[in-house]
């Protein structure tokens, strides 16, 4: 049960949140998505990235329903709920923040 | 509105957890499956397809494992999982599961047991309103760790001068004749202030209590009767009030019904009457002889009316020469009424504590072993992903589940053993109980307590020890005796040695108290119990010339009963709890001067009185039909009063002065042995003996000694004395021996208890030590079989194995004897006859636990001396 450090968790919840933020989607779609919109810099290691879900769904940031995928079979979709949308912009203007920091002091 | 979600999603894990793992599952196939497409999709093969799948998503279960923590119901969800785990595991050895739930149940049982007698007397409240503010007052002797009764007089200043009482009752409890249809009944009346309901915060259920007005001399002679009575004589029948009752020496009005419950001291007294106190001489009522109760006004503790009554009796020293070295003891009823009992019952849940915390501790030792041999199984479980913390919960609830079984079946004991103990003991010890014994709510509480407390003393350090696993060399491990082992024998070692040492403390606990009451029922009586029968009289408020005369036609027409032997009169009773103190003037002294009063005890006697009791005279003689009111005034000494107060013991013919009413003059015509009157502990005290023909008592009993069984007498000496007078009522019909056996009940149950336990623990102790020396055996029987291969004789291999034991044995008992040394002063107050370092016991009990624990060492021992090496290299 290792647990991912905090950046990477927080990180990762980020990323999920930002990915749902669009449309829902489900599991296997969320990882892909990640993969695509980072240009195949960002590989989501799959196997955080339901606990991840499941603990979202459990903090109320997101919900989830059973639908038909585009192949036609049943699974399972995820969306931001309106507190996963006010958190959403609190957890990236902090990421912003962070992100500057960090990239003005490698850069100076 | 997030948190019903949230609730309603734990609920649905929770109770719908079935159909969540489903869900899971699909989730986690449906990835599964379009990543194995994408892969196919990427040309891969089918078989490496799925493998490359199954490898980026990682261990399935795992994942599933960490979704289910993510969502943070499995804690209910996993310990409910680990509860039937434990069942079914617990299940699978039925043999150490009998063992670990009969030794949980009882030790359990047993402090239930206990516990239940010390909630009953020490923690349940009395049951009267705000109980905690109702006071008893008595007179404290400075030179003495006893309190006395109260006199009239000191309770009269009390109640004037203190600010620290709502109410404030002095009560004395006398016997009377109540004259019904069939003769004469005697009754116990209260005679009391008016503020004893308002001190005890009560009222009449029925009518009315007396008023202030009806306590003044010379006032109408008004009742109030108690709850019992009025069920028991009249039927509950409320007409009552108004009624007359006859009694043998006048009359009592019923004007009111006491509420049930109600108890002076641990009686319920019959009846209520007024007690009328004469400011003016106080002292003619009777002297320190009555009790004092209160209610302290709200706010004021005890410690404030302490202070306050110790500068009021400080005041009364200086003014009263009767107060003179006397003090005021304040305390609370309760406190007061379990003074008694609480030593012992204090002793009793120590010694059961013991007995639990052995009991856990050969729990604790064969859950490690259990813990070793499950290593395998653990280990897998670690490489399987579970956490050590996993690990551990898992192990401490099935010690829950354990102890939780033992707690059951231990309260089930306990109800058993908590009613036949109340009963088989009588009040020998529950005293200063005042309602029944019983497993209670608050029992209950304390077991289940007890159970999660002993689950985690005995299932922590198994628990902890046995999950620190390393999967790989417990999973690979084929060789013994790794640091595990040792760290885990050095353990084991040091549990055995603490549960030696608890059972030395235990036999010499229950050594001691065996040899109190082998002292006790060696001690010489001064009297000779068997073959009489007692009972007691009230011979009424009337003069003195009738009660001289009542008792001597009573005497001489029970003497004529076919059976009886001789038959005289005591106003108390050896052994009955009851004495009367009072001072004494040599010939010579100034009478009269309380400084020059040596101190005696006083009894009022019969003729006969010496024979009937079977009480040698040692000199001169005993009273005889021809010492009557009118001849000189005679008295009898004991042999005590002879030696203490005269050179050489010759008291005979010396005249001395009884201080008391009407205290004359008088010689001393013999001189008779010591008995033991204050009980079988207490060495006699100089003693003097007056004539109920010369200085006739309101009450007495009546000593019979017979021919043939004393009991079967009691029938037609009961006639004999209705014949003499139709109003007399008898009271208290029991033989000397019974006075006696309950001298020793209580000795004898604390001994017969302790002694109980002690063997539990004794029995649980050696089957510790045996089960270590034999769980190393076993062991290393592997070793054990290379050094006999090797050549080692067997006695070598019996005296290392010997060895172990018999040091932890002896370290145990070294530690168990300094412990005991410490602990046992706590007793003295129980012991007598015996000091609380009386060699022989420590002796014995070292000698007797040595015998045992080398035999417990001796059997595996011999086992291992026994192994064929063939059969050892072969073990495995």
């Amino acid at each position: 049960m290792s647990k991912p450090t905090d950046l990477v968790q927080g990180t990762l919840d980020l990323l999920i949140l930002k990915v749902i933020a669009l449309e829902p989607m489900h599991g296997w779609a969320i990882a892909i998505r990640i993969r695509q919109m980072s240009n195949s810099v960002l590989q989501v290691g799959q196997g955080s990235l339901y606990p991840a879900l499941h603990k979202l769904e459990h903090q109320g940031w997101i919900t989830a329903e059973w639908g038909e995928s585009d192949n036609g079979r049943r699974a399972k979709y995820y969306s931001l709920t309106r507190e996963g949308r006010r958190a959403l912009a609190h957890e990236s203007a902090q990421w912003e923040r962070l992100s500057t920091a960090i990239s003005s002091i490698v850069t100076a | 509105m997030r948190l019903v979600k949230q609730l309603h999603l734990r609920m649905r894990a929770l109770f719908r957890g079935g159909r969540v793992e489903e869900e899971m599952d699909e989730e986690i196939r449906y990835h599964l499956d379009r990543q194995i497409e994408a892969n196919l999709a990427a040309g891969m093969t089918p078989e490496d397809a799925r493998l490359a799948a199954l490898r980026e998503f990682g261990g399935v279960d795992q994942r599933r494992e960490e979704c289910r923590d993510a969502r943070g119901v499995s804690l209910i969800e996993s310990a409910l999982q680990d509860i039937t785990y434990a069942l079914r595991s617990l299940r699978k050895s039925p043999g150490f599961t009998a063992i670990a739930v009969f030794s949980l149940a009882l030790g359990i049982g047993a402090n239930t047991t206990i516990f239940s007698f010390v909630n009953a007397v020490l923690l349940r409240p009395l049951p009267y309103p705000e109980s905690q503010r109702l006071i008893t007052l008595r007179e404290q002797p400075s030179d003495s760790s006893t309190t006395v009764a109260v006199h009239p007089l000191n309770f009269l200043e009390w109640h004037s001068r203190s600010h620290s009482f709502e109410a404030l009752a002095l009560v004395q409890v006398i016997p009377t004749n109540l004259l019904g249809s069939d003769g004469a009944d005697q009754i116990t009346v209260a005679q009391t202030t008016a503020d004893l309901f308002k001190s005890f915060g009560v009222t009449p259920a029925i009518g009315r209590f007396f008023t202030e007005r009806e306590t003044r001399p010379g006032g109408p002679p008004v009742a109030v009767l108690s709850h019992a009575c009025w069920q028991r004589r009249f039927g509950s029948d409320p007409g009552v009030l108004g009624r007359r009752l006859e009694l043998s020496d006048g009359y009592l009005t019923v004007i009111g019904i006491a509420p049930p419950g109600l108890r002076l001291g641990l009686a319920e007294p019959d009846a209520y009457v007024p007690l009328a106190i004469d400011p003016a001489n106080p002292g003619a009522i009777g002297s320190r002889s009555f009790q004092c109760y209160g209610r302290l006004k709200p706010g004021v503790t005890v410690d404030a009316a302490r202070a306050e009554m110790s500068v009021i009796a400080a005041q009364l020293a200086r003014q009263y020469p009767l107060d003179e070295g006397y003090g005021v003891s304040v305390s609370t009823l309760h406190d007061y009424l379990v003074m008694e009992g609480r030593p012992a019952l204090r002793l009793l849940m120590a010694v059961v504590a013991m007995v639990l915390v052995i009991a856990c501790v050969n729990l604790a030792g064969l859950l490690m072993a259990r813990g070793l041999g499950r290593r395998p199984e653990l280990a897998l479980r670690t490489s399987l992903g579970a956490t050590r913390f996993r690990l551990v919960r898992q192990l401490v609830i099935e010690s829950l589940v354990l102890s939780a079984l033992g707690g059951a079946t231990g309260l089930g004991v306990a109800w058993w053993a908590t009613r036949g103990l109340a009963s088989l003991t009588g009040g020998a010890l529950a005293i200063g109980a005042t309602e029944p014994i019983r497993v209670d709510g608050t029992c209950l509480l304390f077991t289940v307590g007890v159970s999660a407390l002993t689950a985690i003393a005995f299932g922590l350090i198994p628990a902890w020890q046995a999950s620190r696993v390393d999967p790989q060399a417990a999973l690979g491990e084929r060789t013994r005796g790794g640091t595990a082992d040792r760290r885990h024998h050095r353990l084991r070692g040091a549990l055995v040695t603490a549960e030696v040492a608890l059972a030395v403390v235990l036999l010499v606990g229950a050594g001691l108290l065996l040899r109190t009451f082998s002292s006790l029922t060696g001690v010489r009586l001064g009297f000779e119990p068997a073959g009489t029968i007692t009972m007691r009289l009230f011979l009424g408020d009337r003069d003195a010339e009738y009660r001289i005369g009542v008792v001597d036609r009573i005497l001489q027409r029970v003497e004529a009963v076919p059976g009886v032997e001789a038959a005289s009169t005591i106003q108390f009773l050896p052994l009955s709890g009851m004495n009367c103190g009072t001072g004494v003037w040599l010939d010579g002294q100034p009478v009269g001067d309380a400084n020059h009063a040596l101190p005696t005890d006083c009894s009022l006697i019969s003729r006969g009185y010496f024979k009937a009791m079977g009480i040698p005279v040692l000199q001169g003689r005993g009273f005889d039909a021809h010492d009557r009111i009118g001849s000189p005034r005679v008295v009898v000494v004991n042999q005590s009063f002879a030696r203490q107060y005269f050179r050489d013991g010759r008291a005979l013919g010396q005249r001395i002065t009884v201080a008391g009413p009407g205290q004359q003059a008088a010689e001393i015509i013999g001189i008779a042995g010591d008995v033991r009157h204050n009980g079988l502990a207490v060495d006699p005290v100089p003693t003097v003996f007056l004539l109920h023909a010369q200085t006739p008592g309101y009450i007495t009993s009546l000593v019979i000694r017979a021919t043939r069984d004393p009991s079967a007498l009691a029938p037609s000496i009961r006639r004999a004395i209705q014949e003499v007078d139709r109003t007399q009522a008898v009271a208290g019909i029991r033989t000397m021996e019974e006075y006696l056996g309950e001298s020793l009940a209580r000795p004898r149950l604390y001994a017969a208890l302790v002694a109980g336990f002690a063997v539990l623990a004794l029995t649980l102790a050696m089957l510790g030590v045996y089960g270590l020396i034999a769980y190393l055996v076993t062991q290393r029987t592997h070793e054990i079989g290379i050094r006999m291969a090797l050549g080692a004789e067997r006695g070598r291999i019996f005296r290392d194995m010997f060895q172990q034991g018999a040091l932890l044995s002896v370290a145990g008992l070294a530690t168990g004897v300094v412990v005991a040394l410490v602990l046992a002063r706590l007793t003295s107050s129980l012991l007598y006859g015996v000091t609380s370092r009386d060699p022989l016991t420590y002796a014995a009990a070292t000698l007797g636990l040595l015998l045992m624990a080398l035999i417990a060492t001796a059997v595996p021992a011999r086992r291992a001396s026994r192994v064929d090496p063939m059969t050892a290299l072969r073990y495995e």
